[in-house]
């Protein structure tokens, strides 16, 4: 996951490309009246990081907006509006705060029904304020932020897990893993990175101890920048703890595994949460050796579906690559609003937010029963998988149901 | 507390402390003889990782032996950036010449975003994985060699700067600019070559980093600040000051992470910046006069 991450970021989109295709974007969508009478179209407005540090991760939600798009356009559109297209309205944040709510706004006055976007969590933060006062639907994407669905918003839903149930859930997949292994997990250290997101992860795994009955042994959040973590993580090694977890960037958290597997760091298992770097196929590629049998706790794919195995084969045909998590959650949350629009029959915004609201939908590729939000907004059922590193590739070992392979667990190598 | 613990928490300081040594000598050297404050050393670092990098990728060119190409190239760019950048703006006030190399790191910066995008890339070389027990700590070979590197290469400057003719003018227009132009010294000359040099240590920095850490264009942010701390630390203009200064931040930061509870080690080395300037304002080792 990792909202806000500055992770391998080929900027693939550059700004040029994106002005040119989406005005070409614009230019439909500006169509005049008559044009469209005919051929009825759901504008629906995406406000992503297309363009700047966030660019690579931007471009692979984008992917799976346009896949999903596709498959609801060929399908015959929204039925329930007499086959209406959706059409993507492009907006561009650059991951800043401002972009993102005059992105919104224009977006909302071009006519989109509902806003999905945009990456990061402190973006979301200010652009609910915007989506509330026009009573827009904004369905969020990838950011994690406890606070983003506090304060009594109607207009704001999200699909993926908070940091809270990230945190938790990851936490007691591991637990529930650990004692199938009968090899308790008694001693629990963390590391991670000081900023917003690590340390909205370790207050989680800080809080969680009590309820699952392990000792925070060790709590090292660092910077991010840090050219070395010998020390950090000798200190760890010395609390002897049977877990490490680490919530980190990209760079960081290559360190902290490099730097652990030479001090032979002893743990039973290396489990990331929410890691940028851990279950990343691009980094697990290049450290193949470094990875294997390593956890991450993030949100992924129900790889037993077979829906989802046909969605990750159009993908491989249409962008020739795999599908990403990131592209699997922007897919996933175009049918969340498909579903809602056929149910509305409306493209009235208070209408389609009504819908919203009462979704219950099981027909989908993520790792839980169905996506259903509560009063705030928060998917009920939103669960992160927890992935290993098997023979090179990310597989999901848990939740028990969802898993593809059996955890290898405890790991070996770590325990030196 | 373990006597294992502060055993590593040493040896990881001084392998560090090197390097932020090597860094902050460019930096100081440079501010020595043209008193400007150069943000933009920590972006020409980054520059010649990625020179460091195409080299080994596209031309197999081992890191180490990639320094014998890097450091003459940005011994040329940094006299380029002198005179093109830096010199023109010599009369302006103080606050504009740290303006325009803030501005020059931003655009290198931004360059390499560009051109290379902000993926994380590493030089695989055979040793990168290196590493051995000295007893309870672990040393990793190409940190070791990177400390040795800038130790030898401190030592080198430092030699040149007492030893050779350019040495000592060099060192003459930093002690007295107006004397040095007086006895006849080229000082445009000079002052290019002192950025040349200070360009060149960097490149040097880059190419004995690069095996241990990873290629971006924001690299230069987890070296950068650390070595103005220790330009300040060791005395502005100060070689030697630098490279004691750097194993004073190395260790600083390394025992501040062994023994203090979360992030406060950078505040440790912050604290002891802020010290030095209350109470040391010329450095540990005195200012470049008491070089």
């Amino acid at each position: 996951m990792s909202d806000g991450m500055q992770c391998s970021s080929p900027a693939r989109v550059t700004r040029r490309f994106f002005m040119v295709t989406s005005g070409a974007a614009a230019a439909v969508a500006g169509s005049p009246a008559v044009l469209r009478a005919q051929a009825r179209e759901v504008k629906v407005g995406y406000i992503l990081p297309v363009t700047g540090p966030l660019a690579f991760e931007a471009a692979l939600a984008l992917n799976g907006l346009t896949l999903a798009t596709d498959e609801i356009n060929t399908g015959g559109g929204i039925k329930s509006l007499g086959g209406a297209k959706i059409t993507l309205l492009p907006g561009d944040t650059q991951n800043k705060v401002e972009l993102g709510n005059s992105e919104a706004s224009r977006l909302i006055d071009q006519g989109a029904v509902a806003i999905i976007g945009p990456f990061s969590s402190l973006v979301a933060f200010s652009v609910r304020q915007v989506t509330e006062k026009n009573r827009t639907p904004f369905l969020l994407l990838a950011a994690v932020a406890d606070n983003l669905t506090e304060g009594g918003l109607k207009y704001t839903f999200r699909m993926q897990p908070n940091g809270k149930a990230m945190a938790t859930l990851t936490v007691s997949n591991m637990f529930e893993m650990a004692k199938n292994a009968n090899v308790p997990i008694r001693r629990v250290a963390m590391m991670h990175e000081e900023g917003n997101f690590g340390t909205t992860m370790g207050n989680h795994v800080e809080a969680f101890a009590k309820t699952m009955g392990y000792e925070l042994v060790q709590r090292i959040p660092y910077n991010l920048r840090s050219p070395d973590l010998t020390s950090e993580l000798s200190k760890v090694k010395a609390s002897r703890p049977d877990l490490l977890i680490v919530s980190g960037y990209y760079g960081d958290s290559k360190l902290i595994a490099e730097t652990a597997s030479k001090l032979k760091i002893g743990v039973n298992a290396l489990v990331g949460l929410a890691n940028a770097a851990y279950s990343n196929p691009k980094f697990i590629a290049e450290n193949r050796e470094l990875t294997e049998q390593l956890f991450d706790g993030n949100y992924w794919h129900n790889p037993q579906s077979p829906r989802a195995r046909a969605v990750f084969d159009a993908y491989q045909k249409k962008f020739g690559a795999t599908m990403s998590n990131h592209s699997v959650q922007g897919y996933e949350v175009m049918f969340v609003l498909r579903d809602a629009l056929e149910r509305a029959g409306s493209m009235d915004r208070d209408k389609l937010r009504e819908a919203i609201a009462k979704t219950n939908l099981t027909d989908q590729i993520l790792t839980q029963e169905s996506i259903r939000f509560d009063e705030a907004g928060e998917d009920i059922y939103a669960t992160p998988a927890l992935i290993q590193v098997q023979n090179g590739k990310p597989v999901v070992v848990g939740p028990a149901k969802y898993a593809e392979a059996k955890p290898i667990f405890p790991v070996l190598k770590w325990k030196g | 507390m373990t006597w294992g613990l502060l055993l590593q928490a040493v040896v990881s300081g001084l392998l560090l402390g090197g390097v932020y040594g090597l860094v902050a000598s460019g930096l100081s050297l440079v501010f020595g003889v043209l008193r400007v404050i150069n943000f933009a050393h920590g972006s020409v670092m980054m520059l010649a990782m990625y020179a460091t990098y195409w080299l080994f990728v596209l031309g197999g060119v081992d890191p180490y032996l990639s320094m014998v190409l890097t450091a003459p190239l940005f011994f040329v760019l940094g006299v380029a950036i002198q005179k093109v950048v830096i010199e023109p703006n010599r009369s302006s006030a103080e606050h504009n010449q740290l303006l325009l190399t803030l501005g020059l790191a931003l655009f290198f910066e931004n360059l390499a975003l560009v051109l290379w995008q902000g993926d994380f890339r590493t030089v695989k070389v055979s040793y990168s994985g290196a590493s051995f027990m000295l007893g309870d700590a672990l040393v990793e070979v190409p940190r070791l060699i990177a400390s040795a590197g800038a130790v030898l290469v401190a030592g080198t400057l430092f030699a040149f700067l007492r030893l050779t003719d350019v040495g000592k003018a060099l060192r003459a227009l930093a002690e007295e600019p107006e004397g040095a132009a007086l006895v006849g010294i080229n000082v445009p000359r000079i002052r290019a070559a002192s950025f040349g040099l200070g360009s060149a240590c960097v490149a040097v920095a880059g190419a004995l980093i690069t095996p241990f850490f990873y290629v971006a264009p924001d690299v230069a942010e987890s070296f950068n600040i650390m070595a103005f701390v220790v330009v300040v630390l060791g005395g502005m203009g100060n070689l030697v000051g630098a490279l004691a200064g750097g194993f004073i931040v190395g260790l600083a930061e390394s025992l501040g992470a062994a023994f203090l509870p979360g992030s406060l080690k950078l505040l440790v080395v912050f604290a002891i910046f802020i010290l030095v300037l209350l109470f040391r304002p010329q450095g540990l080792f005195g200012g470049s006069r008491g070089r």
